[in-house]
């Protein structure tokens, strides 16, 4: 669990910053296949290692089972399924990030690594337009720091298509 | 007076009430005479118009008054019970249940009169019991000559009440030690006002203040009964003190929401004269007094005067008294119990959830130690642990478990109201009333079960005089059994009628379109049945307000799967059918079987566990392209568990001449036998939801977490068969 004191820690360092700067919103970077994404930390309440899954039957593909959290049976998805990329390679920086969207409905994600927290401004980020092809349809936009670019996800969409199915 | 407070418990007691009142004037139809039912009527009818007057609720309080006039004069005798009776109290039950259900949702009782209907008990008082519309002339006559006498009496009784209080020797002595010892002993009665809502709460007032004058030797009720708020409107003490009897009244009456305390000095040869008076007087005291003051027109007033009047007769006195020897006995049970919301329940239930996921870890962490030496003390605890949980879990699941009888027992009424209805005789038989399941699942069985009874007396039941034409008694008969079977409750709802008309059901289905007639030709008998269960599918010929609106049964059927539970229909067409409701005992803790598929494993509930086999490949036999196997003299269909739940295939090639472990399940009647990898053992499991991000398969009922914290999927055999 170090990992998530790290992030705790970076936490802390950003929200001293916080008052200076106005309208910006704090991003976990995350690596998947190329590409860093980055995911609101409003809806991240956990960021755990790698765990055993436990695969249901007769589900979709990208969602790779359940897992337990704490006492709680939480069901987890690929993202690189979902957003049609190869098939997740578990390593040691494989990370599950849990996310709640409502009262105690959680959901995880898996991620290839999980780099960093960025804070960003609303100057640094692009919105979407309404024309999103494929991929594009679970992103609300891209971010620019430190010269990178990292691509927001909508994560109300993403997990919107899960409960669709 | 702020009485909103008291609403919850209003609706309640109102709520408890009506449905007493329901159950006894049910009764009261199959036995006119009998005095007891009508006690409790009046008793019933009396509380709830107590209750409406000191909430506000005006109109409620009217009709009940007139109401439970009636239930008076019927108690004296002076008219009997008639069917035409009968209609008109249960269309004011339905009126008052209407108040009641607009306090609810509005705390307002709505602006019905319900004229009509008192219209209706008046004209049964004025004619003496005879249900006429707008007669008048034979009506008070015997009213008003019998009111003056129990005004006296009234006016009598009120102040010497205390005199009917019996002294024990014990007590003599105390009265007796108090006169050497220059001190007065009182008789003291307090009347409490009618609007009190707390009554125990003044009585309790007014004991501490006398209290500080001197000593309370006895009272009546006793000091538990008023604590208990088990008096009417007064209760009476003997009492030591120094003080006057000015002085006592007034500390009595500084007390708020007294209506009036009466004191005089005590003597022993005043009680002896009035002991023999009392059971005769009291009584009908308490009856008269909220009479007189309800605010309602005067000829109603003077109603339960013969009974104040007229010597009693011994009949009556007894029936009183033994029904209000009844309420004491039931009183403490209700009083013994803590009303407490079900999220706390449930809180709690989660939390003994995670005791039994830690021990159950704890358990797995010392068996992978054992290896290591002795570690026997360890063991004792945690078999001791096991035992302390596994009590714990029972008893907050018991807390969670109401009797059904909540549900059905509005059901007799019903049925009576529909035969009425239909034109049909039928009668309703329950058993298992006591049968118990979980809080939740009580609150939403009710909708399904009334809906099947009516469509049993609708559809079920045929006319009485086809039933006579087929050698049937003419009076139908519809059964609700309810009864635990393993870890389920099973509701079942059965009818002697015409049962299912299996080939009405497929016309309808064709002309419907619902099947095309080539499918329709191939479908077995029951999954004409299952038609049913489609929305809007309705066979009955005529449309009736009571069923066959083609809405029902589909309704009926989500209900209950929403409940983890399913129905089941068995139909012998001309003798009846019955619907089978089968509902999951508890919702959180099970006891299961813990096995490997594959690489997996999963849970499967020991309840629908029959027995474990092991059969040798060859055994197992092909019978319409199906795996069957032959055990004890039944025929079991196969399920290959890793093919239905999609396990890869661990190559295991020695598969082919291993014994396989076949674990023979049953749902109902009907068997199925699991063909599994492994074995481990019995556990006791925690269900967990899987949350609403993943749309599990029917065969999954749910997850658990292992000892060692994975978690592992929970097996719905029902779904498999």
């Amino acid at each position: 669990m170090d990992e998530v004191k790290v992030i705790d820690d970076q936490k802390r360092d950003l929200s001293l910053n916080r008052p200076t700067k106005r309208d910006t919103t704090q991003f976990i970077v995350t690596q998947l296949g190329g590409e860093q994404y980055g995911i609101d930390i409003k809806y991240i309440s956990n960021i755990i290692r790698m765990s055993k899954i436990t695969r249901v039957p007769k589900v979709p593909d990208y969602i790779k089972g359940v897992i337990n959290v704490r006492g709680v049976v939480i069901p987890t998805i690929s993202l690189r399924l979902k957003m049609g990329l190869p098939e997740d390679e578990v390593t040691k920086k494989t990370r599950i990030i849990i996310l709640t969207l409502e009262q105690h409905e959680s959901i995880g994600v898996l991620v290839d690594e999980v780099k960093e927290v960025v804070t960003l401004d609303e100057d640094h980020i692009e919105r979407m337009g309404y024309e999103k092809d494929d991929k594009e349809r679970f992103l609300s936009g891209v971010g620019k720091a430190d010269g990178k670019l990292i691509s927001l996800l909508d994560i109300t969409s993403v997990l919107a298509e899960v409960v669709d199915v | 007076m702020d009485t909103s407070q008291y609403l919850d418990i209003f609706l309640d007691e109102s709520k408890e009430h009506l449905q007493n009142l329901s159950d006894q004037i049910m009764d009261l139809e199959q036995n006119p005479e009998n005095m007891d039912t009508i006690n409790e009527i009046f008793r019933a009818a009396h509380s709830l118009k107590g209750m409406a007057g000191t909430m506000g609720y005006k109109r409620m309080q009217t009709l009940t008054h007139d109401m439970e006039n009636v239930f008076s004069e019927v108690r004296n005798g002076t008219f009997k019970v008639q069917p035409g009776m009968i209609d008109i109290l249960f269309k004011s039950l339905d009126a008052l249940e209407e108040y009641v259900n607009n306090i609810q949702q509005t705390t307002e009782e709505g602006t019905n009169d319900n004229q009509d209907l008192i219209d209706a008990l008046n004209s049964i008082l004025k004619n003496n019991g005879e249900v006429v519309a707008g007669g008048s002339a034979p009506a008070a006559a015997a009213a008003p000559a019998p009111a003056a006498p129990p005004a006296s009496a009234d006016g009598n009784a009120k102040k010497e009440r205390w005199q009917g209080i019996k002294v024990t020797d014990t007590e003599k002595m105390l009265i007796d030690k108090a006169h050497s010892e220059g001190l007065k002993v009182y008789g003291v009665t307090v009347y409490v006002e009618e609007a009190c809502v707390l009554k125990a709460a003044r009585a309790f007032l007014v004991f501490k203040a006398l209290e500080k004058l001197g000593e309370i030797i006895v009272s009546a009720p006793t000091a538990q009964d008023i604590e208990d708020e088990k008096f009417e409107l007064t209760f009476s003490l003997i009492f030591i003190s120094g003080n006057t009897a000015d002085e006592i009244k007034e500390a009595v009456k500084s007390v708020s929401e007294i209506e009036e305390a009466f004191c005089a000095e005590y003597t022993v040869a005043a009680s002896a004269t009035a002991k023999p008076a009392k059971p005769v007087e009291t009584k009908p005291v308490e009856e008269a007094k909220p009479a007189v003051t309800a605010p309602t027109p005067a000829p109603k007033a003077v109603v339960p005067a013969p009974a104040a009047a007229a010597p009693a007769p011994a009949a009556k006195t007894s029936a009183s008294s033994s029904a209000s020897s009844a309420k004491p006995a039931a009183k403490p049970v209700v009083n013994r119990t803590v009303r407490v919301d079900i999220e706390k329940l449930d809180n709690l239930m989660n939390l003994v959830s995670e005791l039994i996921i830690a021990k159950n870890s704890l358990i797995s962490a010392t068996a992978a130690d054992e290896s290591k030496g002795d570690n026997g003390s360890v063991n004792e605890q945690i078999e001791y642990l096991e035992s302390v949980t596994t009590n714990l879990h029972e008893s907050v699941m018991k807390v969670r478990m109401v009797p059904i009888e909540s549900v059905v027992a509005k059901f007799p009424r019903m049925i009576r109201d529909l035969s009425k209805k239909l034109g049909k005789k039928m009668e309703l038989y329950m058993t298992g009333e006591d049968t118990e399941l979980d809080r939740t699942v009580v609150d939403e069985i009710g909708d399904p079960l009334m809906h099947m009874l009516r469509n049993s007396a609708d559809h079920g039941l045929e006319p009485n005089d086809v039933r006579v034409a087929n050698g049937k008694p003419e009076v139908g008969s519809i059964f609700l059994d309810a009864y635990q079977d393993g870890n389920n409750v099973v509701i079942e709802v059965r009818d002697d009628g015409g049962g299912i008309n299996v080939e009405a059901v497929r016309n309808k289905a064709i002309e419907r379109g619902t099947v095309t007639p080539e499918q329709a030709e191939t479908m077995s008998e029951k999954e004409i049945i299952d038609l049913l269960f489609l929305p809007s599918f309705s066979t009955a010929k005529k449309v009736s307000d009571v069923s066959g609106r083609g809405v029902g049964l589909d309704v009926v059927k989500s209900k209950i799967e929403s409940l983890s539970g399913e129905v089941e229909v068995k139909n012998r067409f001309g003798e009846g059918s019955s619907w089978i409701i089968r509902l999951p005992l508890t919702l959180a803790i099970i006891q299961a079987l813990m096995v490997v598929i594959g690489d997996e494993k999963y849970a499967i509930a020991l309840g629908s566990i029959q027995t474990i086999e092991d059969v040798l490949p060859e055994d197992i036999k092909l019978v319409q392209a199906k795996e069957v196997i032959h055990i004890r003299g039944t025929v079991i269909p196969i399920i290959r568990m890793d093919k239905v739940l999609e396990i890869p295939s661990r190559g295991d090639e020695n598969k082919k001449s291993k014994n396989l472990t076949v674990i023979i399940v049953k749902k109902g009647d009907k068997q199925a036998g699991l063909v599994v990898d492994e074995l481990i053992g019995q556990q006791e499991v925690v269900i967990k939801s899987m949350g609403k991000y993943i749309k599990v398969p029917k065969m999954i009922s749910g997850a658990t977490i292992l000892g060692n914290g994975e978690v592992a999927l929970i097996l719905d055999t029902n779904a498999l068969i």
